[in-house]
């Protein structure tokens, strides 16, 4: 009878609202399909537009290296033959004065190595890199290791080979030490040391990762023909002032008809790519929040119209004692709750649909690793049905909060 | 102890056009805790709008309602919502019970705007008095599986739940027939007097009006004390001619 601090107000408002719901069972699970089936969109699109910036992210990370990555070329517009090794100790000089905390050479497309496969000799493409470059492209491996700091003084000189090479050769454990064996140039048995996984489906390529300096020492020099670029990482806070000052400094001196490139290659340098994953968030959001919308209009809708056949109970229960405050609370916490009930339905389903394996595949082909569904999408699908069924809850419990007692019970 | 008393209490209403229409002329009552006090009274002469005022479900337009000791006058709406609901409990003509929820939620729902050990316990205090009007069995039942007299026993049940001091009946018997009437009026009797409550029975039945202690009849507002051998004398005859004129009266 006092107003004494006590949980019986709110345990009681909470269990009315759960058993005017109970109660309604058909008229409430109508409104709430189209609350569901929203929130299930916007969970959907948040979690899509967040796997999709993951991936596309890591994909360009694979390609273009990750934030920030500046690339140096070089090439003679001269004809006179390129000399790979005096770039290096161009670079090893300027270099000097900067620090950096992950470089590595490229050679990628151009050269192809003489394998031994069971069909015969067979010339493969081939990448040449430094031990820095799986940092520096994110690149995880199937099986086994990367390239590390003294390899190139084994014995049998290490190689990463590709899933699809791998598989040619017997899919062999790298616990187990398989081999390749090259012949000419580069005439030697070589140790498998780690498998690189297959960019999709389509990706059959079999592919040798050398370390740099085990091919140049096999040929003695780098071919002047191929192109050798260097990748050079760098914080990306700083990378836009040290662009220029690395370029002049790598051109400073150098011979006329040499011509040297300074890039800027990781995707945080491309505006198109942050631009379209926000478009495609802004607007598949923007569809979500309208069906969301005509969800919460057709929930205040038949709160309604279905109020029009409660007020005689309110009238019931206001003789009963129920207060004004409490009416309230009861009504518009049975749209709060029946919307995050029926929002985190569409949640779960969601993220079952997302999860199921032809759906991964659909969207993402070839997808390595399965990213997990992004938590900040299941939250923001939980805060928009909170919120519809605040906005849903607050007109039809203002109404009930008008309904006169003695009109509604007399009859 | 005097319960509620109304000092010239008298209720006027705005009507659509303009006119006002005088229900309750300077009623004069005194309800004492345990009083068992009938009104009876032609339809429309103002029975439920003075029972809305006891109730403290309707103010006055004049005069003064007190309750317990205090004047509800200056009551806010609040104090006012939670005193009806500790002291009060409504038994209506047409049962009024909540559609859908069973025997036992109906019972139960007065209890839950209470709080301590009355909230907390609520369903087990409901069953105990479900029980008690005879209804153990028909718990989990809705209310359009019970018949008239069962749905109005669980009003009753409903109504004594919460102990209140003071019971309203309007017109308890009026949807039921003759005999199923009276074991419910008896019902009713039975447990306010058990429980020492107050009740007020608002009735056109002279045999249900004689139930009580005192008896008041409303006439076009004004309210006075009746003498019921009186009143018997005078509707004998025109009782009589009703049960002839009606055989088949509708249950
Ligand atoms: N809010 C209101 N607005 C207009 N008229 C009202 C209002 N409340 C009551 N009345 C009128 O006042 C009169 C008394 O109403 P009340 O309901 O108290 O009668 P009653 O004695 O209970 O009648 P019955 O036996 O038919 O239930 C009726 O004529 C009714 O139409
Ligand atoms: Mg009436």
């Amino acid at each position: 009878m006092t107003a004494r601090l006590s949980l019986a107000p709110a345990a009681g408002a909470l269990a009315d609202a759960w058993s005017e719901l109970r109660v309604h069972k058909l008229r409430v699970l109508l409104s709430l399909i189209g609350i569901a089936v929203a929130v299930g969109a916007l969970t959907a699109v948040v979690a899509l537009g967040e796997l999709q910036r993951q991936v596309m992210a890591e994909q360009s990370d694979r390609y273009g290296g990750r934030i920030a990555t500046i690339m140096v070329g070089a090439s003679r517009d001269d004809g006179a033959p390129m000399d790979w090794d005096a770039m290096d100790a161009r670079f090893e000089r300027v270099a000097e004065r900067y620090a950096f905390s992950r470089t590595s050479r490229i050679v990628d497309g151009a050269v192809t190595v003489p394998v031994q496969l069971p069909e015969g000799v067979t010339q493969l493409p081939s990448r040449l890199v430094d031990p820095d470059y799986a940092a520096m492209h994110r690149l995880t491996l199937l099986e086994g290791r990367w390239f590390v700091e003294g390899d190139t003084e084994l014995l049998a000189p290490p190689v990463v080979i590709s899933e699809a090479l791998w598989d040619m050769i017997g899919r062999v454990p790298v616990a187990q030490h398989p081999t390749i064996t090259m012949t000419g140039d580069l005439a030697g048995t070589y140790q498998v040391v780690g498998v690189t996984p297959r960019d999709g489906p389509w990706d059959t390529t079999p592919r040798v990762d050398l370390l740099y300096d085990t091919y140049r020492e096999r040929l003695g020099a780098m071919p002047s023909d191929v192109a050798v670029m260097r990748e050079i990482w760098v914080p990306p806070t700083i990378v836009d002032e040290l662009g220029p000052v690395l370029a002049m400094d790598m051109r400073a001196g150098a011979e006329p008809g040499l011509t040297i490139s300074v890039n800027r290659t990781d995707w945080g340098a491309q505006a198109g790519f942050a631009d379209s994953a926000l478009i495609f968030q802004l607007v598949t959001g923007a569809i979500a929040g309208i069906v969301l919308l005509l969800g919460a209009l057709s929930l205040i809708n038949i709160q309604l119209v279905a109020m029009r056949q409660r007020i005689r109970e309110i009238g019931v229960r206001r003789s009963f004692g129920a207060t004004s405050g409490r009416i309230f609370t009861s009504v518009f916490l049975e749209s709060v709750v029946a919307t995050t009930v029926a929002g985190a339905v569409g949640i779960v389903l969601v993220v079952l649909v997302m999860r199921s394996d032809w759906v991964i595949e659909l969207m993402f082909p070839g997808i390595q690793d399965v990213p997990p569904f992004p938590f900040s999408a299941a939250i923001t699908g939980l805060v928009a049905s909170v919120i519809v069924g605040a906005i849903a809850g607050l007109i039809p419990a203002l109404v009930a909060l008008r309904v006169k007692v003695i009109d509604a019970i007399r009859f | 102890m005097t319960l509620v008393s109304l000092r010239g209490v008298a209720k006027q209403v705005l009507l659509p056009d303009d006119s006002r229409l005088d229900i309750l002329h300077a009623v004069d009552l005194d309800v004492d805790a345990g009083d068992h006090v009938s009104i009876v009274g032609r339809s429309g002469s103002g029975k439920t709008t003075l029972l809305n005022i006891l109730g403290l479900l309707d103010s006055p337009s004049a005069g003064e309602v007190q309750f317990g000791d205090e004047s509800t006058l200056t009551m806010r709406a609040g104090r006012l919502d939670r005193m009806r609901g500790a002291n009060v409990g409504f038994v209506f003509q047409q049962f009024n019970l909540l559609a859908g929820r069973t025997a036992l939620e109906n019972v139960a729902m007065p209890l839950s705007y209470a709080s301590g050990a009355l909230f907390w316990k609520r369903d087990a205090l409901a069953a105990a008095m479900l029980d008690r009007v005879g209804l153990s069995h028909r718990l989990s039942s809705l209310p359009d599986r019970l018949s008239g007299g069962e749905q109005q026993r669980v009003a009753i049940a409903r109504a004594l739940v919460r102990s209140p001091r003071l019971i309203l009946a309007d017109e308890p018997t009026g949807a039921l027939d003759v005999e199923t009437g009276a074991s419910v009026m008896s019902l009713l009797d039975e447990v306010a007097s058990e429980s020492g409550a107050a009740l007020v029975t608002i009735t056109h039945d002279l045999h249900v009006a004689a139930r009580a202690r005192r008896h008041y009849r409303l006439d076009a507002g004004v309210l006075q004390p009746v003498d019921l051998d009186h009143a018997f004398a005078a509707s004998a005859h025109a009782e009589r001619s009703v049960v002839v004129a009606e055989p088949g009266a509708p249950r």
